[in-house]
């Protein structure tokens, strides 16, 4: 996939703010890539002038395909569906066995990164992850106009790329498989391969399989009955003294921005909503503080 | 007396809960029958009692709830009475903290009555529940709630949370990625009392099933518990900001405000935030796991570039428990056992981790290539990377980094010295300033360098360098700091020394100290002043009239060892083990060796200066002593120096020593000794001022050194608020100035109980505090099983009038009175000159209202020797210990117990004639089964002395004096007898020059008078005259 660079491109640069494109996941750039390859420029204009103004009042997964719901000249907003191609399970199963052969992509997967090279795990189908051309992106509208996409459809893709940022996993869904079967059959395959692994090492060696693991120990307050009552444990030490975040070190800050599409109706929610958190936070850090160097009951100092 | 407890209840499902507060208390109780639901929990307080005792104690608060709740507890089994045990029905009764903990034991359900708080005032509550300290009426569970609850504020500072959807609620959820906070979650975790959490899930009704609950994962469950606190202390400060928010936040919003988390959305729209809000927290932090992905750095082999990276899981619980990723990869779908912990699906939590550091640390993925990756090679460049940042950032995303020890970033990284040192040839080790003979090289990373090597070594221009076989790493700071001490040539002194060598990570000149070699001479000064090795015994001096078990001979060896470096020594062995003999030994020590040229002051209380008088009388015949008191004492300096001369002891009492300050001052003292002196404790008070005004020679400079020891039967060196007076007195410069001492010790480990301050104050006042226990192994062979202690008193004022006025009225009616009557007149006196050693109230016949009209204080001072029991009483109450109290008087147990209880504020029972037998019988058992029972029990010593099996107690105190030996050895073995844990202290009392004294010579002379007296005969009295009589009762004024 080669990158085209439009005027658009850069007009959704300055239209995204401060994030930049930059910044943005790599799948959703891909995504803008796809956009943005469209030949009729015109039409794009107008669709994301449609996007920036709200007038997609609705998107909704519901199972494989996307929802939407657009604002036109008509009183009544047209219905846009889309959807891509389902892979049938035994793509799936080689897909799976490509994903196994990597350790990466499970990891990655599993901390909920989107793996960059995501798609040479599909190429083992002959499938692919992502729509190579925007005619593999399906679509339906419920206006009159002909073409298709149509502005409608075009400024619902503008906004799917703000929802894959909220979760990649969207467009595994939309291949057919969520992200908990994903993982679920991965983990699964791998373990089966594993214990295969083991198998053939135990044979080579010629030892006998571990005994699994026994079953949960009984729980010391048992042996122990003073556990029930007992708790000798002095104050941790960095506990004695209750210090403030350093700046730009609360969980706020290492979450980064909220990963959630925002509705061109409400700018800049997102930021309003992290900023009021970030106040309360600050606020109740500020009261914490107090509280834990106020006196203690029974301090007589 | 009552335990407050608290317990979490969970509620039936999902998160949040509430937390429980009940109490239970000792009382006699039929064993329960459970029947189809879980019995009345018969020790606990009901709901009322508990809202009065809260509020007595300052624990009440207007946010909590009538509750009830089924709780799991370890129960015994025990027959109701009169009721035949059958197999089938079970009846017991719940044990309590502390109590002995029977070879069988049961847990049931039992239902309890209580209060509870909402999450949010939970954490309110729990912030005023002490982090530390002694607080009786509160169980340990207590301080592991408040001690998660400064968790949980710590967490809210710093602001380590993130607002998610959990189980479709809006919550606030604590982010426990960091290392600290994992250790802590274990910490935590691993100490939790089982009771905190032993609720049966509920709702507000209760649950009275029968169902047991079990003890479960510590993690997850302290988890938990952690999330609510926090939860609803951030929810119930928020509120939903002034809008332009988009109706799916908006709504989230509105849901992590006041309420249950609720949203108003639906399905598919909370399935999308629960989506995103998963995602967002995902980078930063993974789930609660038993264990976590580590990355172990290995330095390169012999002449290679390269660098290992192993992988492989750690356990949270014991991050020194690693499994390599072979043996990950080779437990296929099986689980893998980590120490205690199971880890169910280890690839999947070691690829996750994997996933999470690949976030931080890039150079990864080239080892994440195959399908079971066990290790990968980095470059020097990446190497340098892991080590300064990589580290820091990996453990931030919760992945372990282990570093090869030179690189570990712990204070052995650093640049620091390795020092040699010894005392110059001619020195013996006595002045703290003086000059050692010393080299010393550069460490780093446990190897040694010169200046030259470190100049070669930053040529090389990598930040990694290894030398000597070792990697360390260079920091520009370190080099400089190397350069400006080779520059500065600094002397090395014996107090250096022995501050380097106290403890680790001192540092010298900026530069820590990370070897220190002693030459031998230097090495025996520093093992004896640290404690390794205590100082030679030294035998008794000649002249002492007695003999040193061997700890007293260790004892007297420290003293005189602390002396010779011209230290101030604190003397705090446990009552009973002779600090007296020790000090007077010393003394004697002192005089033998011809040292002693000027006299010591010895200040005590008022109430033992009797007992040391006659103890000096005794030990050391030779050693001339003068006690400065009474109205006719010297009140010029130079009447004093007349009255000093020939005296090497003199005593006096700390209110004397306040009084007559300025007299004492002119004294050339060549030591003070203050006895008991937890006496000035309090830093501001008078008397404490003038003992330590007193311990250094007067400004005029003309007075030499003075030696300055402090003798005391109480745990100073845990009494952080009071060592500081005691410091000061002994050596001023160890503790620095009050202000500085309250700043860095006191709050810390008073508030907070810091245990890293505490150590560092102990490792400083250690040298100059012996303290050895009845029960120390070393102590224990050297000492007899029962201990029998003399205590000498004396009378005060109003005693001695009333005695002296009672003997001359009775001497004169009895020579009057007739044959017949005589034997019962001269026993009425005995009686009354006994009960006026005791106290005037007891011979007056003031009843226990009028005394308890008069304040405490007044009371004690009416009477030496009440004044002497309440000190060792004390003592004994403060070490935890319990103790039986014999009297012949009725009466005066009335007056006691009621005097006692208002001052300790505790019951103290009084078993004597009148208490009936079902009372005897509760009394006996309270004390000696009670785990929170009373700690004094007085007895009658008729009504007491016999039959009784009172083993807790450790302590024997014979308040007054029988004839008959025998009687009180009977009353003695209450508590010395089969069954006994601990050693027995026995404790009498004898009013110096008193009838007590006679008496007590008169048992021990086994003389037939004793036995004549008591007995009923009155053949005696034909041979016995009126002078007789009167060298028995008369006061024999002394000196």
């Amino acid at each position: 996939m080669t990158l085209t660079p439009t005027t658009y491109a850069s007009a959704i640069n300055t239209q995204l703010g401060d994030q930049g494109l930059a910044q943005q996941p790599w799948w959703v750039e891909q995504w803008m890539e796809l956009i943005n390859s469209y030949r009729f420029k015109k039409r794009l204009e107008r669709a994301w002038e449609y996007a920036r103004s709200g007038n997609v009042t609705s998107i909704r997964f519901e199972g494989r395909r996307v929802h939407a719901r657009v604002q036109g000249t008509d009183e009544e907003p047209y219905k846009v569906k889309l959807w891509l191609d389902v892979l049938h399970d035994d793509d799936w199963n080689y897909v799976l066995d490509a994903l196994t052969q990597k350790a990466r992509w499970s990891a990655q997967l599993l901390a909920g990164v989107m793996p960059q090279d995501i798609e040479r795990a599909f190429a083992a189908s002959g499938k692919r992850l992502f729509p190579f051309k925007l005619q593999e992106v399906r679509s339906e509208c419920s206006c009159p106009d002909k073409a298709n996409p149509c502005k409608h459809v075009s400024a619902v893709y503008y906004l799917m790329g703000d929802r894959f940022s909220e979760d990649p996993f969207v467009l595994f869904q939309m291949r057919g498989r969520t992200r908990a079967q994903l993982l679920a059959d991965l983990a699964k395959r791998r373990r089966k391969v594993l214990a295969r692994q083991a198998r053939q090492a135990a044979a080579k060696q010629g030892s006998q399989p571990v005994a699994a693991v026994a079953l949960q120990p009984v729980h010391p307050a048992i042996k122990d009955p003073n556990r029930w009552w007992h708790y000798g444990a002095a104050l941790d030490s960095d506990l004695v003294v209750i210090t403030p975040a350093l700046e730009g070190d609360t969980g706020l800050d290492a979450a980064g921005p909220l990963p959630l599409a925002e509705e061109p109706r409400f700018p800049e929610a997102n930021q309003h909503f992290l900023e009021h958190l970030k106040a309360h936070g600050q606020q109740l850090a500020a009261q914490a503080m107090a509280k834990a160097m106020g006196p203690a009951n029974g301090d007589d100092s | 007396m009552s335990l407050l407890h608290a317990t979490w209840l969970f509620p039936p499902e999902g998160s949040g809960g509430r937390l429980f507060l009940w109490a239970d208390t000792w009382r006699v109780a039929t064993p329960a029958v459970p029947k189809l639901e879980a019995p009345e929990h018969p020790l606990a307080l009901n709901e009322d009692d508990l809202a009065t005792w809260l509020d007595d104690n300052g624990l009440w608060s207007e946010a909590l709830r009538p509750a009830r709740a089924t709780l799991t507890l370890p129960s015994r089994n025990q027959a109701a009475k009169g009721r035949r045990t059958s197999a089938s029905s079970w009846s017991g009764l719940p044990l309590q903290a502390g109590e002995p903990i029977p070879k069988q034991l049961e847990w049931w359900p039992w239902q309890v009555e209580g209060w509870a708080l909402d999450a949010a005032n939970a954490g309110e509550w729990l912030s005023q529940v002490p982090l530390a300290g002694e607080h009786p009426e509160m169980a340990d569970e207590l301080r592991w709630w408040s001690h998660l609850q400064r968790w949980a504020l710590s967490l809210i500072a710093r602001g380590r949370w993130l607002p998610q959807i959990a189980e479709g609620k809006a919550r606030w959820l604590p982010l426990l990625n960091r290392e600290d906070d994992r250790r802590r979650l274990e910490d935590l975790a691993s100490g939790l009392p089982q009771v905190a959490t032993c609720a049966l899930a509920s709702g507000p009704s209760g649950d009275p099933s029968l169902a047991c609950r079990r003890p479960g994962s510590g993690r997850l469950r302290v988890a938990s518990l952690l999330e609510a606190l926090l939860d609803g202390q951030l929810r119930a400060g928020f509120s939903a900001s002034a809008g332009g928010l988009d109706p799916l936040l908006a709504a989230w919003q509105k849901a992590l405000g006041k309420g249950d988390g609720s949203l108003n959305l639906d399905e598919e729209e909370l399935e999308r935030l629960s989506i995103a809000t998963h995602h967002w927290r995902e980078g930063v932090a993974g789930k609660v796991e038993p264990a976590r992905t580590c990355l172990e750095l290995f330095t390169p082999a012999e002449a290679e570039e390269l660098w290992e990276l192993r992988f492989g899981l750690q356990a949270e619980a014991d991050p020194s428990l690693r499994v390599p990723a072979a043996a990950v990869w080779a437990a296929g779908d099986r689980g893998l056992q980590m120490g205690e912990v199971a880890v169910p699906q280890p690839s999947e939590l070691l690829l996750e981790g994997m996933g999470r550091a690949l976030t931080v640390f890039e150079p990864i993925v080239r080892g994440l290539d195959s399908a079971t990756p066990e290790t990968m090679q980095l470059t020097p460049a990446e190497a340098f990377v892991l080590v300064r940042t990589g580290a820091h950032q990996l453990r931030d995303v919760g992945v372990g980094v282990v570093l090869p020890a030179s690189l570990a970033g712990g204070l052995a990284s650093r640049l620091g010295l390795s020092i040699t040192a010894e005392l110059p040839e001619k020195s013996r080790g006595f002045t703290l300033g003086e000059t050692l003979t010393w080299e010393w090289e550069f460490m780093i990373g446990g190897v040694t360098l010169t200046l030259r090597d470190l100049d070669r070594l930053e040529t090389k221009r990598s930040p990694l360098v290894q030398h000597k076989g070792a990697w360390i790493e260079l920091r520009p700071l370190d080099l400089k700091n190397a350069n400006k001490f080779s520059g500065a040539k600094p002397g090395l002194s014996l107090d250096d020394a022995l501050r380097l060598t106290a403890s680790d990570g001192d540092t010298f000149h900026r530069l820590p100290v990370h070897r220190f070699d002693a030459g031998p001479r230097l090495q025996a000064v520093l093992e004896q002043y640290h404690q390794q090795k205590a100082p030679d015994p030294l035998p008794a001096p000649p002249g002492f009239s007695g003999q040193l078990r061997p700890y007293q001979e260790r004892g007297l060896g420290w003293l005189a060892f602390l002396h010779r470096f011209d230290q101030g020594a604190c003397l705090a062995d446990d009552m009973g083990l002779g600090k007296t003999i020790q000090l007077l030994a010393f003394l004697q020590h002192l005089k033998a060796e011809d040292e002693l040229k000027r006299p010591v002051l010895l200040v005590a209380p008022t109430s033992v200066l009797t007992n040391w008088k006659r103890e000096a009388h005794g030990f050391t015949p030779e050693l001339g002593v003068w006690e400065h008191y009474g109205p006719r004492r010297p009140s010029s300096p130079e009447a004093l120096k007349k009255a000093l001369k020939g005296v090497d002891l003199v005593l006096t009492s700390y209110g004397l020593l306040q009084r007559d300050s300025e007299l004492l001052e002119s004294i050339d003292w060549q030591g003070v000794v203050i006895d008991e002196a937890q006496a000035i404790k309090n830093h501001t008070a008078k008397q404490s001022q003038a003992a330590r005004d007193l311990a250094r020679p007067s400004r005029g400079g003309k007075g030499g050194s003075r030696f300055r020891i402090a003798l005391t039967g109480t745990p100073v060196e845990n009494r952080v608020s009071e060592l500081w007076a005691l410091m000061d007195f002994l050596n001023p410069k160890v503790l620095g100035d009050e202000p500085f001492f309250r700043q860095r010790y006191r709050l810390p480990i008073e508030r907070y109980g810091d245990m890293s301050s505490l150590r560092d104050l102990k490792s400083r006042v250690g040298p100059f505090i012996l303290r050895r226990l009845k029960t120390d192994k070393s102590i224990i062979s050297d000492l007899p099983e029962k201990v029998e202690l003399n205590e000498w008193v004396g009378l005060a004022p109003e005693q001695k009038k009333l005695y002296n006025k009672t003997v001359d009225e009775s001497l004169d009616a009895i020579a009057r009175a007739p044959l017949g009557q005589k034997h019962g007149q001269v026993l009425a006196l005995l009686t009354k000159l006994k009960q006026i050693c005791n106290h005037p109230a007891l011979a007056l016949k003031e009843n226990a209202a009028t005394v308890l009209a008069s304040s405490n204080g007044s009371f004690s001072s009416r009477s030496g020797k009440l004044q002497r029991l309440e000190e060792i009483l004390e003592e004994v109450i403060e070490a935890g210990d319990r103790a039986l109290l014999f009297t012949q008087f009725a009466e005066w147990g009335l007056l006691l117990k009621a005097h006692l209880e208002r001052k300790w504020r505790q019951e103290v029972p009084f078993l004597y004639g009148s208490t009936s037998k079902t009372e005897r019988q509760a009394m006996v058992d309270r004390f000696q089964d009670d785990p929170r029972g009373p700690q004094l029990f007085l007895l009658s010593l008729k009504a007491g002395g016999v039959g009784l099996n009172l083993t807790r107690a450790s302590h024997v105190f014979h308040i007054d004096r029988w004839w008959n030996p025998a009687v009180e050895n009977q009353a003695t073995d209450r508590a010395y007898r089969i069954g006994q844990q601990n050693r027995v202290l026995v404790h009498k009392f004898i009013t110096s020059g008193s009838v007590e004294e006679k008496i007590d010579r008169m048992i021990k002379e086994k003389s037939k008078l004793a036995a004549e007296i008591v007995g009923s005969g009155e053949d005696w009295l034909g041979g016995f005259d009126v002078g007789q009589l009167k060298d028995l009762v008369a006061l024999s004024e002394e000196d």
